[in-house]
């Protein structure tokens, strides 16, 4: 895209040679699982520097590092020519680095001008008030970026606070600015006025780091793109000289699993088990979350969901579950079991022990309870007995479910949800952050479902999971289904072009 | 030394850390305050002595003790119930004053020939709805539109409260003795009084103990305190497995409501024997939000917590008598409370000294975190 009437002039404003930032050879990990590995970049004031890459493939640790909110094991963090230790934000901000988060941070009951010099040692007398509020109204002039410094920030849109955010950072002198998804939260105009901005910005001489997992923002908005995969770099180009195939190909690999995962026989579907017609459903924020979205599982059958997080995923299977009620459309399924993403909480009430529950869908009917009353004992039983069954370990009579790990944890849902009767099952992220062993045995009995003529709905961040396991994989984009794959005829260039918007 | 403190989780405390952490906590309550009965000047051996004798010691001052912990036993299990779901009904104070209101009410309007078993019945029972239907105004709205229930049943105390002066010094009432010109609440016929178990001391005391053991039983062994467990715990995972968060949430405050009203109704019954703001008014309610909170929510809990409470307060009269300060008994009253509390702490936690050299794991799969730590110590 080009913006006119802005002279690419990077001296005059940065007042002496174009910002440079240089992340040398730089590691992190985290308790033994390498976040990111040996990453370098290249990004220099007047342009904007895409970073591209799958949910985990490292961006958001990347990006903290360069914050200042942790620090590297290894490798180096160039400004200027000079190599810096950013050991708290602070420092960061000093060396000129500005992050926008994709959660914004700021005080809904102060005013945009206080927001803006929150933290920086501003005193806000009468004058003082005064003078920020010019600065901010001439920095927002300068950029493009109006918003009222003397309104409340909880009156403003989401659009408006984003550029709050901005703001604040060039208040306070940043060079290089981070933006991670920004777009994450916006309407496609708002959208547009930020890349407006954006152009402003390093048409100035700042540097600017768009973090996105859209494919269309990287190749439509940036002069170049790094590329991250599991935390390793994939590669660097020149916008101009990327299409959408080798930027796919750089974030999935070519690697992957393409069919034939093991123990799965073909089976022949049977009837739907669960169908979803023309499903409409408004998210947290008020926005069309899942749009006019149809699907069916049949028995017999792992339907896979393949798409990047955020894109209606979370609400579409809360729907599902009838925990999230539909604006438009119906959900038809005749008794559904559910894995919830989140274990702790929704899955599970964390305080109480296992024997409650395991026994939170079966307490109102014998042998669980007679005319109102427990049976204690029986309760403790079929705990007992389901612990054992599938292999739930560190579970005991009486402590709070809390103290358990991840791994069996998910075993104890599965225990309960797949012991109630079901046609269908609908498992979100059943193995994210699960060890490998504890991974394998969700994914034996998601295979043992198939087997016993249920259907399954995956919802994965993990495509190589999703591959494995499915029949077929509908790949969600901003809540519709833009693409559907069959196995044995899976591409997953195809798939990840899909997942990011790409047209394929 | 601080940073070789090791805290870790407790996965399970046993029956003998539960019990013994707060008599412990309150042995420590007891020499602290005794430091301080003594820096100003009063002899701590002779004040425990004579509040002892004041509350506990013989026939008289334990029935004293234990008809003042009655009302006090019903607003903690009306507190105990309702904070069980996370819903804090504050108002226990304004439904106390409603169950009063009606019960004196119905004492008066009944015909005074009948028989006291159906006129006190009739008294609690309309008590208990009058608690549970001032609890409503809050719980509806709460259940409904989600408002906040500490501000509406906190709010609603005042109102009741104001309704209850206003029947007896604001306004010829039903409830106001006609024929005295200092304003009165007129008295309840014989009938209505509460039999007596010994001396003063009223069978309200027996129905609150019937009340906390069977409360006790229907959270721990019914389907509806199963719920009410869950969603205390957590209201998605509730939800999530259907049940009707909505409906439990009127029924709890539906409960500690009546359970205050209740209180009200055995007041007017067995104490007061008339509508009488002033002595009504001296913040049942809210002790019985800080008896909840010692007995750690257990109904059970909530008898003893009640009764050392009253055996503390009925002891401030004879104070006195030695020349020392009433205040001396909420002093303690404030002691007690907060080493209890603060002694949870060493109920969920385990403290201890890390060992000076980095442990060995005992067995291969190394604990990670803390609790699993915790896990392997419940274990063994």
């Amino acid at each position: 895209m080009t913006t006119t009437g802005v002279e690419a002039d990077p001296v005059a404003l940065a007042g002496g040679p174009p910002v440079s930032l240089s992340v040398r050879s730089i590691s992190k990990s985290f308790y033994g699982v390498h976040a990111v590995d040996d990453v370098s970049i290249d990004v220099v004031g007047g342009e904007i520097h895409g970073l591209l890459g799958e949910n985990g493939a490292g961006k958001s640790t990347l990006c903290s590092m360069l914050a200042g909110l942790y620090r590297p094991d290894s490798g180096q963090i160039v400004i200027d020519g000079s190599p810096v230790h950013l050991r708290s934000p602070d420092e960061a901000r000093a060396h000129g680095i500005g992050m926008v988060y994709q959660h914004f941070r700021l005080v809904e009951s102060f005013t945009v001008a206080e927001n803006i010099v929150l933290g920086d040692g501003t005193a806000m007398g009468r004058r003082a008030r005064r003078a920020v509020e010019q600065q901010v109204d001439a920095l927002a002039e300068e950029y493009g970026l109006a918003v009222d410094p003397t309104a409340p920030v909880w009156q403003l849109s989401v659009g408006e606070r984003q550029r709050v955010e901005i703001l604040k950072q060039l208040h306070r002198g940043a060079r290089i600015l981070i933006l991670d998804e920004p777009t994450a939260v916006l309407a496609p105009h708002e959208a547009d006025r930020l890349f407006d901005a954006v152009r402003l910005m390093v048409g100035k001489g700042h540097a600017v780091v768009l973090v996105s997992h859209k494919m269309n923002e990287i190749l439509g908005h940036t002069d170049r793109v790094t590329v991250l995969r599991a935390g390793r770099h994939a590669g660097t180009g020149d916008t101009a000289a990327l299409t959408p195939m080798s930027l796919t190909q750089m974030m999935f690999g070519s690697e992957l699993v393409t069919s034939g995962g093991v123990d799965h026989p073909p089976l022949v579907p049977g009837d739907p088990v669960l169908t979803v017609s023309h499903l409409t459903v408004a998210g947290d924020h008020g926005r069309t979350a899942v749009d006019d979205l149809s699907l069916s599982v049949r028995r017999h059958e792992i339907v896979g969901v393949a798409g990047v997080a955020g894109n209606g995923q979370r609400e579409l299977h809360e729907t599902i579950a009838q925990l999230r009620s539909p604006m438009t459309g119906a959900v038809t399924a005749s008794t559904l079991a559910y894995v919830p993403e989140d274990r702790l909480g929704t899955g599970l009430a964390p305080g109480l022990p296992i024997e409650h529950n395991l026994a939170l869908r079966s307490y109102r009917r014998p042998p669980h309870s007679r005319r109102g009353r427990l049976r204690r004992r029986a309760m403790r039983d079929s705990a007992a007995a389901l612990v054992e069954g599938f292999d739930v370990r560190g579970a005991r009579d009486g402590m709070p479910v809390s103290f358990m790990s991840g791994g069996n944890l998910q075993k104890a849902i599965l225990a309960r949800e797949l012991t109630e009767e079901h046609d269908v099952l609908v498992a979100a992220a059943p193995t994210r952050g699960l060890d490998m062993g504890a991974a394998e045995a969700v994914r034996a009995h998601i295979r043992r479902e198939r087997a016993a003529g249920k259907g399954v709905l995956l919802f994965s961040e993990d495509l190589t999971e999703v591959l494995e396991l499915s029949d077929r994989v509908l790949v969600m984009f901003q809540g519709r289904v833009v693409g559907e794959v069959t196995r044995g005829d899976y591409d997953v260039e195809r798939i990840g072009l899909l997942m990011t918007g790409g047209r394929a | 030394m601080i940073g070789r403190i090791a805290v870790t989780p407790r996965a399970r405390p046993s029956l003998a850390v539960r019990a013994g952490v707060p008599m412990l906590a309150l042995v420590a309550a007891l020499v602290l305050g005794a430091v301080i009965l003594a820096a100003t000047g009063a002899d701590p051996g002779e004040v425990y002595r004579t509040m002892f004798d004041a509350g506990l010691n013989g026939a008289r001052p334990i029935e004293r003790t234990l008809t003042y912990a009655t009302p006090l036993i019903l607003t903690g299990l009306a507190a105990a119930v309702a904070f069980r779901m996370k819903a804090y009904n504050i108002g226990a104070e304004g439904q106390l004053f409603m169950g009063a209101v009606v019960a004196s009410g119905l004492a008066l309007k009944l015909p005074a020939g009948t028989p006291g078993v159906l006129m006190i019945a009739a008294m609690l029972f309309g008590g208990a709805l009058a608690g549970a239907a001032w609890a409503g105004f809050a719980a509806v709205p709460k259940a409904f539109l989600g408002t906040d229930e500490i501000i509406t049943t906190l709010m609603l105390n005042f109102v009741a409260l104001a309704l209850m002066n206003y029947l007896i010094f604001g306004s010829y009432s039903f409830w106001r003795d006609p024929t005295r010109p200092v304003p009165q609440g007129n008295t309840i016929p014989d009938p209505a009084a509460m039999p007596t178990i010994s001396g003063r001391l009223h069978i309200g005391f027996a129905i609150a103990v019937l009340l906390a053991v069977t409360l006790w039983w229907v959270l721990r062994s019914t389907t509806f305190g199963f719920r009410l467990r869950t969603i205390g715990d957590s209201p998605r995972a509730a939800r999530y497995v259907g049940m009707g968060v909505p409906a439990a949430t009127l029924a709890v405050l539906g409960v500690s409501g009546a359970l205050a009203g209740v209180a009200g109704a055995i007041e007017v019954s067995g104490v007061t024997g008339r509508l009488d703001p002033k002595a009504l008014a001296i913040e049942l309610g809210y002790t019985g939000i800080v008896i909840a909170a010692v007995a750690r929510l257990n109904p059970l809990g909530v008898v003893p917590v009640a009764v050392f409470l009253a055996a503390i307060a009925t002891a401030g009269g004879s104070m006195q008598s030695i020349g020392v300060q009433v205040e001396v008994v909420t002093l303690l009253q404030g002691l007690v409370f907060l080493s209890v509390t603060a002694g949870e702490f060493f109920v969920t936690n385990r403290v201890g000294l890390r060992p000076p050299s980095p442990p060995t794991p005992p067995t291969p799969p190394a604990p990670t975190t803390t609790s699993d730590v915790a896990v392997l110590e419940a274990a063994s």
